[in-house]
């Protein structure tokens, strides 16, 4: 098969790609906090010894966990405002989805680090009457976060990745605005291309980032 | 100070700890020792609640330790009760489990400050002055992981230390080290036992515990099996299976003399 790729036609148009990586970023940032704000004390929580505490939180993650996030923002956009008589903007929508879905792999990364702790620290910690929060504030979390830090920069990643489901719903993300592009110059292969291009140079760097710091960890523990 | 009357701890089904009844008076140094799983680790851990406990009691300056009575029924006590306890009480692992993101000197101040509420300045002298006498005043700044296992355990007792327990509870605090490295950590105890703290010992190091203890205390499946004074003890014991038990040690260690000079 003779396909002949005409690559400079994608050159005239690449405010579009800006556009669009500019879109994914914020998606993706945006994203990023919300799963923080949700999945650090939903970690903490999961990892409280009263199995009553941890139910509410445990129901949450294995929920998200279980369900695609593609369903999550199309149920957020469009079941959501008849329910409740309110809707978010697209990319809203979008950002507060992916927030919630990441909060939940978010919380499942804090209680892997805090487990990873040794217990001996946990004993030490009690054993001089410090408080269960205080233990973890000032004596736990420090030492987990150290191993938090790859598999989270690689939930960064994937959030990159899963904003171009965003497109769904006509947030003007990456794949949405190669879709438009597509419509304009017909030449879908070098588009789709393209895009597959700039993906991988913005995520490949996070990912790399992420297995150097587990490699070093490794070595140095 | 601390007594101990009828404890009972099971595993599920599994008994640990069966009936053991143990007085210790201020200036008391007891030594427990026996065979692995005997439940020597579970006795320390529910003298500070680190562990519950379904029967008996543990009453320490005459409170009875993570429970309070209520309507004739015993309920755990509260969180705040349980800390002020363990904060009087100081613990020394086989594993050190010095905190490890933090400086030598902040490992000493961190409970005074964080648990007791302390000015940071008079901490950090209690501190200084801690570890001048474990004689590691010259690491106070550097990470736990740089020092050597026998330095890590002299921090951990002054850790211990800094929080003025008014007793330290000890659970093989040799018994991960190199030979090389025993003698300065039990030198570190027996001077600590001459000041007159109160300390309850599980350790393997029959020599020590001969010369330090005031008395020893055999324990093999959960029970206390013998207690008596060391010389007792270890010259003419009275049960069969006290006997068997240092038959057995004595011959597989007592080439070695750690007798805690430095
Ligand atoms: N967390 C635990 N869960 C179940 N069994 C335990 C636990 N900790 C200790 N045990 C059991 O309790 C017994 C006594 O253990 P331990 O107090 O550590 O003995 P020792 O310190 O004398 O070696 C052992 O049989 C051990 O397997
Ligand atoms: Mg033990």
């Amino acid at each position: 098969m003779q396909y002949e790729w005409q690559f400079h036609l994608i050159y005239n148009y690449w405010p579009v790609f800006a556009r669009g990586a500019l879109a994914t970023l914020e998606i993706t940032l945006g994203a990023t906090v919300l799963g923080l704000l949700i999945g650090l004390p939903v970690g903490v929580m999961r990892t409280a010894r009263s199995p009553w505490l941890r139910l509410p939180f445990s129901i949450y993650v294995e929920f998200f966990r279980a369900t695609p996030a593609l369903v999550q923002i199309v149920w957020l956009y469009y079941c959501f405002p008849i329910l409740f008589g309110f809707k978010l903007d697209a990319t809203a929508t979008v950002i507060v989805a992916l927030g919630i879905h990441s909060g939940a792999y978010i919380a499942e990364i804090v209680r892997a680090g805090i487990n990873a702790v040794d217990r001996g620290q946990f004993m030490a910690a009690r054993a001089i009457g410090m408080p269960y929060i205080k233990m973890l504030r000032r004596i736990i979390l420090p030492q987990a976060i150290e191993k938090m830090i790859p598999p989270f920069i690689n939930e960064f990643a994937n959030l990159m990745k899963l904003s171009t489901l965003g497109s769904m719903i006509a947030v003007y993300e990456l794949l949405q605005e190669s879709n438009n592009l597509i419509a304009t110059i017909y030449r879908p292969l070098e588009v789709y291309t393209f895009l597959a291009l700039v993906f991988f140079v913005i995520t490949f760097p996070w990912i790399w980032l992420s297995r150097r710091l587990e490699n070093r960890m490794r070595q140095s523990a | 100070m601390l007594s101990i009357k009828q404890l009972t701890k099971a595993y599920g089904a599994h008994t640990v700890l069966d009936e053991i009844d143990l007085e210790i008076a201020t200036k008391d140094v007891v030594a427990v020792i026996g065979p692995s799983g005997s439940g020597k680790s579970t006795l320390l851990k529910c003298i500070n609640f680190l562990e519950p406990y379904q029967q008996g009691e543990v009453r320490f300056e005459g409170q009875c330790v993570g429970y309070r009575e209520a309507a004739g029924k015993r309920r755990e006590a509260s969180d705040r009760v349980i800390n002020r306890q363990r904060a009087r009480i100081g613990m020394v692992f086989q594993n050190f489990n010095l905190f490890g993101h933090m400086s030598v000197l902040d490992n000493l101040i961190e409970g005074p400050i964080q648990v007791l509420h302390e000015p940071r300045a008079s901490a950090i002298e209690r501190a200084e002055r801690l570890l001048d006498k474990v004689g590691l005043l010259d690491k106070r700044d550097q990470r736990p992981s740089r020092l050597s296992g026998g330095q890590q355990q002299r921090v951990a007792i002054a850790r211990a230390l800094a929080m003025r327990p008014s007793l330290m509870l000890f659970d093989e605090p040799t018994s991960a080290l190199d030979p090389e490295l025993v003698g300065e950590v039990l030198a570190t105890m027996r001077q600590l036992a001459e000041e007159g703290m109160t300390m309850l010992i599980v350790t393997h190091e029959m020599e020590f515990a001969r010369e330090v203890a005031t008395r020893v205390v055999f324990m093999e499946d959960g029970r206390i099996v013998e207690e008596n004074a060391p010389e007792r003890l270890f010259v003419s014991p009275e049960n069969p299976r006290t006997r068997a038990f240092l038959a057995r040690v004595l011959r597989h260690h007592g080439h070695h003399n750690h007798n805690g000079a430095r």
